[in-house]
């Protein structure tokens, strides 16, 4: 099939956001029917279809999500309502909007990288936590397990008085 | 302009502690948050408020709480109910700010009630948790609430304030985010920008608005 002449394409724009908490892993196709619900839910199917949402990729803390130009602003009034993905708590911070994927990952290459897990852990409570520390003070806490983890975000202070 | 979250819940009613909540806003680019049952303190260039949350069905309880609960330099944030508790409890000098209009019955929150908010300095609190988290006709039941409520600030120019009745950084958002929300039920930006900034004249009435000519 002959590819369509590029005049005639539909332009795209690109979402960049942030997942939180930083540790977690998402698989892009739930983060889409999340996006997707998220989207419908709010702006009905007639705008869903002309926006076109579409994952590119959601890895290192960070999703690229494309949708038609003219629709960035819907799609990021959406994405603030995203509260989870498969029933994982979570929340996408839209950073940036641009027309090329290229410019997105020169900015997520330029960001600190997700910090690793204390491989110690943590015991709150009778429960095991994987700390991850990043930035000067803030602290996550995510339960080790696979379903209903419980979140607990504090700060090194904060810790130090547990 | 001094932007604020007019209500979050750190631990223990949430799952954050209050300094992360504290430099959490900090990031999102708030210059203070109202903590309900926090301290009145300022953390990572934050100023925090303490709130205090009364829900009550009744005049004199909502009084005997104010006396009992609240201090200096603190918030009072009451529940609405029934309407002639919510014109009652806005004529109550001590109280700051009326919310969950969305859960109170239909019109309880009238064109009388809104008057007096205006002639009070009352503002009227738009809660954006229920609009992330619910989904169809509860959503746009609340909705439907803010839409009206707006058209009465439009007529009556009471104070607004817009919180995200967070419980987690998770349920935070920043000022754009909170902008963009609002428009979904027709909020215009200045207008966000006014409740964003309403806390702040709350504290200060007197530097409210200056008319130059």
């Amino acid at each position: 099939m002959k590819p369509r002449p590029p005049t005639m394409r539909e332009k795209k724009r690109y979402l960049l956001a942030r997942i939180e908490p930083r540790g977690l892993q998402v698989d892009p196709k739930e983060l889409y029917y999340a996006v997707l619900e998220s989207l419908t839910s709010l702006y009905g199917d007639s705008v869903s279809s002309q926006a076109q949402p579409a994952v590119i990729s959601a890895a290192g803390g960070y999703a690229i999500i494309r949708c038609t130009r003219g629709y960035e602003d819907l799609l990021r009034t959406a994405l603030t309502m995203v509260t989870g993905v498969n029933e994982v708590r979570l929340v996408l911070r839209s950073c940036a909007t641009s027309g090329t994927i290229h410019s997105l990952k020169t900015r997520i290459a330029a960001a600190p990288s997700i910090p690793a897990p204390d491989p110690a852990g943590l015991e709150i409570g009778g429960k095991c936590f994987d700390a991850y520390h990043y930035g000067s003070e803030k602290v996550d806490l995510i339960e080790k397990g696979f379903k209903n983890q419980e979140l607990l975000f504090l700060t090194q202070t904060d810790l130090e008085e547990f | 302009m001094i932007t604020t979250d007019a209500a979050v819940h750190p631990y223990p009613a949430g799952d954050s502690s209050l300094r992360r909540m504290a430099s959490e806003a900090h990031e999102l680019g708030f210059d203070s948050i109202v903590a309900i049952d926090g301290q009145n303190t300022e953390m990572y260039g934050v100023r925090v408020i303490r709130g205090v949350l009364i829900s009550e069905n009744q005049l004199k309880n909502v009084i005997g709480q104010v006396r009992r609960r609240s201090g200096k330099g603190d918030l009072v944030i009451v529940n609405a109910g029934e309407t002639a508790f919510n014109r009652s409890v806005i004529a109550v000098k001590e109280v700051g700010i009326l919310r969950h209009i969305h859960k109170a019955p239909k019109n309880s929150f009238d064109h009388v009630a809104a008057r007096l908010a205006s002639e009070r300095g009352v503002a009227i609190d738009l809660d954006l948790h229920p609009v992330i988290h619910m989904k169809g006709p509860s959503r746009q039941r609340v909705l439907q609430k803010y839409r009206d409520i707006i058209r009465l600030h439009t007529r009556y120019r009471f104070p607004l304030t817009v919180s995200s009745n967070a419980y987690s950084v998770l349920d935070m958002r920043s000022p754009d985010e909170m902008k963009s929300i609002c428009r979904v039920f027709g909020m215009s930006g200045q207008d966000v920008d006014d409740a964003l900034s309403a806390i702040s004249r709350l504290f200060n009435p007197g530097s409210a608005v200056k008319v130059v000519r």
